[in-house]
């Protein structure tokens, strides 16, 4: 839904007048037949993150805006390609490939600000960075991804990852090279069981807890002797995936390839040293989809039956959510299934509910698909539009409809192509009419392995 | 998407093979010359060897493109897939041939100038 009355009322005319000044000198100047027109402005905006979202988002508004000031809060100096993680904690790619300097996408202009922001006063429109100095904005976007809380399985730490067979391909690209050891190591052992779980929070890049079991199977089977293994997937709900169709199927191969289906489990507590994880029985009616509801703070354990298992490897998800200090801030959402955990935006504008000023883009906006950067590639563009038409007064015009997309990998050489968004039930919304998300694929590996890569690069450049 | 986005995939994909694409070139565009120096015409030179080898590395290239992406011809499936294999094994051939063609020629030079004993 567009909503012309919250944007103009509550945007300060400070910002407003800022975009005036320039506005009367033309103020949409033509750029090239390529591109949209620019805006003059004097507005300060602040991007919070510099990953796959925060860095379009630089990219994008440093070609539309002149004048203004653009600052990037990120810490870090190395940009990681999450996606390719999967594929080197299957050993299929080398950690190196994953990895590229953060000043190689970061466009001319743009005051990168290396710290992490500490806390954000929305009412005063202030960031506190973790120095303690503050950044005022006109403007915000918040694109600071995920957290990964492995704090709420007790027992566990990110530094386990690669020892005692624990493997945990989220933690890091570290930790994806040490799972894929740990995975090598557990084959070399010639049998024993292998646990994978799933999160009972929404989580980034959904498909990847099945994508690593799909994987694993492929390499157990290559090793002659897939009967000596057994592998069990512990879901904290009914559902494997958020699409029904892909759910289904994914259901359905682990049957077919013996995978030991365990439905209403969540991994609550783990004993590196014994080789055991504490699993406790979230109740029938847990349903687990990439918008389930468990927030932290309903983590109980008492009245909840438990179960131990042995294990050989163990693949864990943690729980996610948005990080502790955009939680605290006044911008998370107060009510409705994100409360508590993640921003509380528009799920079509991604204009902030309560703060007309704030936007929010990739991992940590509360929305019930998303958390992949496909979808930041289909939400970048509408940011854009919306904050630009905010900035000049007017309604926001771009809606983003929930597109988000998974190559799912059902084996070391094979994908589909799964491209869906809210409407229908999360339909299928292909891209490419020649091909069918429902078909395991060499094409769309090859998509995964060799063109995914750039086509994010070019993403994170505001070109794609 | 606009052609400044194509071209940075494209140019990301490419770069990891820049230096493979440079010699290949190289080697083509110095065969050629060579050849040519040597009183080659493209359009005259026949030899069945060339093109049969070149055909047999364009065939073979079903069983070794899915190798070389992590994969294997078993999981070449769909109408797609098929499609875009032969249009490798296609591809393949085509450049196997470009460089076979002049080095046939100058190879049956080379033959022609040695010494009759
Ligand atoms: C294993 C794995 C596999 C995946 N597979 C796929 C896939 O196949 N397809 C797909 O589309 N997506 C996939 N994804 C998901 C994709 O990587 C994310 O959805 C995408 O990176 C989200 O972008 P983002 O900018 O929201 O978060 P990120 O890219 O995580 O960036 C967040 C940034 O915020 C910064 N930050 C954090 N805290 C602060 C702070 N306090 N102050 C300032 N900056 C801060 C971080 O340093 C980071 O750079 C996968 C992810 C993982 C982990």
């Amino acid at each position: 839904m567009q909503k012309p009355s919250l944007l103009t009322q509550k945007v300060t005319r400070r910002a407003l007048l800022k975009v005036g000044s320039g506005l009367g000198v033309g103020s949409l100047l033509p750029l090239s037949g390529l591109s949209a027109s620019t805006l003059r402005t004097q507005a300060h905006i602040v991007v919070l993150g510099g990953g796959a979202a925060g860095m379009a988002m630089v990219n994008r508004l440093a070609k539309r805006l002149q004048g203004g000031t653009i600052t990037l809060v990120e810490p870090r100096e190395t940009h990681h390609y999450q996606p390719g993680w999967t594929l080197v904690a299957s050993g299929v790619w080398n950690a190196d490939k994953t990895m590229r300097p953060n000043a190689q996408f970061l466009p001319r202009g743009v005051n990168w600000v290396r710290e992490h922001a500490a806390s954000i006063d929305a009412d005063n429109k202030r960031i506190t960075l973790a120095g303690g100095e503050t950044l005022e904005y006109d403007f915000l976007i918040v694109a600071t991804g995920i957290q990964l809380n492995y704090h709420l399985i007790e027992g566990m730490k990110p530094e386990l990852v690669g020892q005692h067979g624990i493997g945990s391909v989220y933690a890091g690209i570290e930790e994806a090279s040490r799972t894929n050891q740990a995975i090598q190591t557990w084959l070399q052992n010639g049998h024993g069981r292998g646990i994978f779980t799933a999160a009972p929070t929404p989580v980034k890049c959904a498909g990847a807890p099945l994508k690593m079991t799909f994987t694993t199977l492929s390499r157990l089977e290559a090793s002659g002797r897939r009967d000596a293994f057994d592998v069990d997937y512990m879901a904290p709900g009914a559902s494997l995936f958020s699409q029904p169709w892909v759910d289904e199927f994914v259901k359905q191969r682990f049957d077919d390839q013996g995978v030991n289906r365990r439905h209403h489990y969540r991994l609550s507590a783990i004993d590196p040293h014994a080789k055991q994880a504490e699993f406790a029985f979230v109740g029938p009616e847990s349903e687990f989809t990439s918008h389930h509801q468990l927030r932290q703070a309903e983590f109980r354990r008492d009245d909840q039956p438990t179960v131990i298992a042995d294990y050989d490897f163990i693949h864990v998800v943690p729980p996610m959510s948005a990080h502790d200090f955009v939680k605290q801030s006044a911008l998370i959402a107060q009510d409705g299934p994100f409360r508590g955990e993640w921003l509380d935006v528009d799920i079509h504008t991604l204009q902030h509910n309560r703060y007309p000023e704030v936007f929010g883009i990739g991992d940590v906006i509360g929305a019930p698909i998303n958390k992949t950067a496909a979808s930041v590639k289909a939400q970048a563009p509408v940011v854009e539009e919306n904050l630009l038409a905010l900035m000049q007064g007017n309604a926001l015009p771009a809606r983003h409809m929930g597109y988000t997309s998974c190559p799912m990998i059902t084996g070391i050489g094979k994908a589909m192509l799964v491209e869906f968004g809210y409407a229908d039930n999360f339909a299928f919304m292909p891209s490419f009419p020649f091909i069918d998300p429902t078909e395991e694929s060499w094409a769309v590996w090859v998509m995964k392995d060799r063109m995914l890569q750039p086509a994010y690069y070019a993403v994170l450049e505001g070109q794609a | 998407m606009s052609i400044g986005g194509i071209l940075t995939i494209l140019m990301y994909a490419l770069a990891p093979f820049v230096w493979l694409l440079i010699m290949g070139l190289i080697i083509i565009i110095g065969l050629h010359l060579l050849a040519y120096l040597r009183g080659y015409q493209i359009t005259h030179h026949r030899s069945r060897p060339a093109n049969l080898l070149a055909l047999l590395i364009g065939l073979t290239a079903i069983l070794w493109v899915p190798w070389l992406t992590h994969s294997a011809l078993g999981f070449v499936a769909t109408a797609v897939d098929w499609i875009a294999l032969i249009g490798a094994a296609a591809a393949t051939f085509v450049i196997a041939l470009i460089i076979l063609h002049p080095l046939s020629y100058l190879i049956s030079l080379k033959h022609e100038e040695l010494p009759k004993q």
